[in-house]
C-alpha cells in the first residue's frame, strides 16, 4: 500500500466532504472575524500600539479557531463509525493520520486566508510575506499536534474539555516563536530569522513525534 | 482446514462481561450464523473476529495468523459489515467506494462492478446521505466485498435490505468463509449450515441446520 496515495486519498476525502457540507470553514471564518471585532473594541488599538498588540490578537484567534477545527477532525469519523472502517483496511495508520492532518492544515490555512487580510483591514497593520510565512510555519506543527490529540480524545466523552487541556501546553512553543516572528515582521523587534529557525525546528520535531505516536493512538 | 480458531475468547467492557470464554472453529468455505438475543455478545464476537476489537483474554488465529500481532496482514483477507455503516454522508456511493479502493490498493474499475452486484449501479452518483437505509446497507456491504476478501464477517447484514436480502447475500457469500450474526432464524437457516448460539456472552453450543429448524 502506497502511504502517499493513502494520505492524499484521506485528505482529498476530508476536503471534498467539507466543500460539500461547508460545516467548518464558514463557521471558523465567522468566529475569527468576531474575535477580531471584539479585540478591536476591547483593546483600544490605534496606530501607536497596533504593532505590539495585534500579534497577540492573531495568535489568540488562531489558537481558538484551531481547537475547534482539530476537535472535529476525528470526532466526525467516530460519530459516523467510519474510522473503524478506515482502520480495518491494510492502509498504514500513520498514512491515515498524515492525510487527516493535511486536510486539517488546509482548512486552517483557509481560515488564515480570511484572518490575515481582516487584521490588516481592522487594525491597519502591515501583513507581508514574513508574517504569512511565520503563521504558515506555526500552523504545520500545530496541525500535527492538534490532530494527534484529537485522535486521542475522540473516544472519550469529555473530549471538548480534554482537547484544549492536552493541546494548549504543547502549542506554547509555536505561540512563543510565532509571536516573536510576527512581532519582528511588524517591526517591533529584530530577531525574525531566529524565530523562524525555531519554528522550523519545532515543526520537524513535532511532525516526527506525532507520526511515531499516531500508529499507537490509531491502531490500539 | 480451519480458517478461524478461537480459544477462550472473553471480553469485558469495564465491569460488564460481554463475551465469556467462547471457543470457535470455522473451516474454510464454511458459513456459520451467530444467533442470540440483544446483548448476547454477537457484535462483540464479530468485532473480535474482524480484528476491530482485541479480546480481554483468549487467543484467536485467522488463516493461521495471530489476529492481534498480524492484524494488518489479515485485513487483506477479511471484509466486515458492522452495525454502524461507517459511510461518508457527503460523498456519493461511488466516491465512498473509490476512497476505500485507495486504502485497499484495489483498482478503481472494481467500484462499478461491485455497485452492480449489490444493485446500486443506478445510485452511483447519489450522495450517501440521500440513499435510503436499505441502499446505505447495500453500500456498506459493497465496501466490505470491494477487495474480494476470502472471509466475510457480517453483523446483521439483512437489516433494511428488503425482500431480496437472501439472494443478494447468497451470491456474495459464494466461495467465501462467512460468519453472519442475525436475529432472523429463517435467514440463518437458509444461508448457513451451522449455527452458534450465544446467551449472556456464553456459547450455548453449535447446531446444524436441522436442529435450528426443530
Amino acid at each position: 500500500m502506497n502511504p502517499v496515495r493513502v494520505a492524499i486519498a484521506v485528505a482529498r476525502k476530508d476536503l471534498r466532504s467539507e466543500w460539500r457540507t461547508r460545516e467548518l470553514v464558514p463557521a471558523l471564518a465567522q468566529f475569527i472575524i468576531l474575535a477580531l471585532l471584539i479585540a478591536n473594541f476591547g483593546f483600544q488599538i490605534d496606530s501607536r500600539n497596533a504593532n505590539t498588540i495585534v500579534p497577540g490578537v492573531l495568535w489568540l484567534a488562531l489558537v481558538f479557531a484551531g481547537l475547534v477545527a482539530f476537535g472535529r477532525t476525528f470526532a466526525a469519523e467516530r460519530e459516523q463509525a467510519s474510522l473503524e472502517a478506515m482502520l480495518l483496511t491494510p492502509a498504514s495508520p500513520v498514512a491515515i493520520f498524515a492525510g487527516k492532518a493535511l486536510a486539517a492544515l488546509a482548512l486552517l490555512v483557509a481560515c488564515e486566508a480570511v484572518m490575515l487580510p481582516a487584521l490588516a483591514l481592522f487594525f491597519g497593520v502591515p501583513i507581508g510575506v514574513d508574517t504569512v510565512m511565520a503563521v504558515l510555519l506555526a500552523t504545520v506543527g500545530m496541525a500535527a499536534l492538534g490532530c494527534l490529540f484529537s485522535a486521542m480524545v475522540a473516544r472519550v466523552r469529555a473530549r471538548e474539555l480534554l482537547l484544549p487541556l492536552l493541546t494548549l501546553p504543547l502549542w506554547i512553543p509555536f505561540i512563543v516563536a510565532g509571536g516573536q516572528a510576527v512581532q519582528s515582521a511588524m517591526g517591533v523587534s529584530s530577531d525574525y530569522e531566529e524565530a523562524i529557525g525555531l519554528l522550523i525546528d519545532f515543526d520537524i520535531l513535532f511532525v516526527v513525534l506525532t507520526s511515531l505516536a499516531a500508529r499507537f493512538v490509531l491502531d490500539e | 482446514m480451519s480458517v478461524i480458531v478461537g480459544n477462550g475468547l472473553t471480553h469485558w467492557f469495564g465491569h460488564d462481561l460481554a463475551l465469556d470464554n467462547v471457543d470457535l472453529v470455522i473451516d474454510a468455505g464454511e458459513h456459520m450464523a451467530v444467533l442470540g438475543d440483544n446483548g448476547a455478545g454477537k457484535t462483540t464476537l464479530l468485532r473480535i473476529l474482524a480484528t476491530s476489537l482485541r479480546p480481554t483474554s483468549g487467543t484467536l488465529e485467522i488463516a493461521g495468523l495471530n489476529s492481534h500481532r498480524e492484524r494488518r496482514r489479515l485485513r487483506h483477507y477479511l471484509g466486515y459489515v458492522g452495525h454502524a455503516l461507517g459511510l461518508y454522508p457527503a460523498l456519493t456511493a461511488s466516491e465512498n467506494l473509490e476512497f476505500f479502493c485507495d486504502l485497499h490498493g484495489t483498482p478503481a474499475p472494481r467500484v462499478r462492478e461491485v455497485l452492480e452486484t449489490v444493485g446500486l449501479a443506478g445510485a452511483a452518483h447519489r450522495r450517501a446521505d440521500q440513499l435510503s437505509r436499505g441502499q446505505q446497507q447495500r453500500l456498506a456491504i459493497a465496501r466490505a466485498v470491494l477487495h474480494e476478501p476470502r472471509l466475510l464477517i457480517l453483523d446483521e447484514p439483512d437489516a433494511s435490505l428488503g425482500a431480496d436480502a437472501a439472494e443478494l447475500l447468497t451470491s456474495l457469500m459464494h466461495g467465501k468463509t462467512v460468519v453472519l450474526a442475525t436475529h432472523d432464524h429463517a435467514l440463518a437457516n437458509r444461508l448457513c449450515p451451522r449455527t452458534l448460539v450465544l446467551r449472556h456472552g456464553r456459547s450455548v453450543g453449535t447446531a446444524t441446520r436441522l436442529h435450528v429448524v426443530k
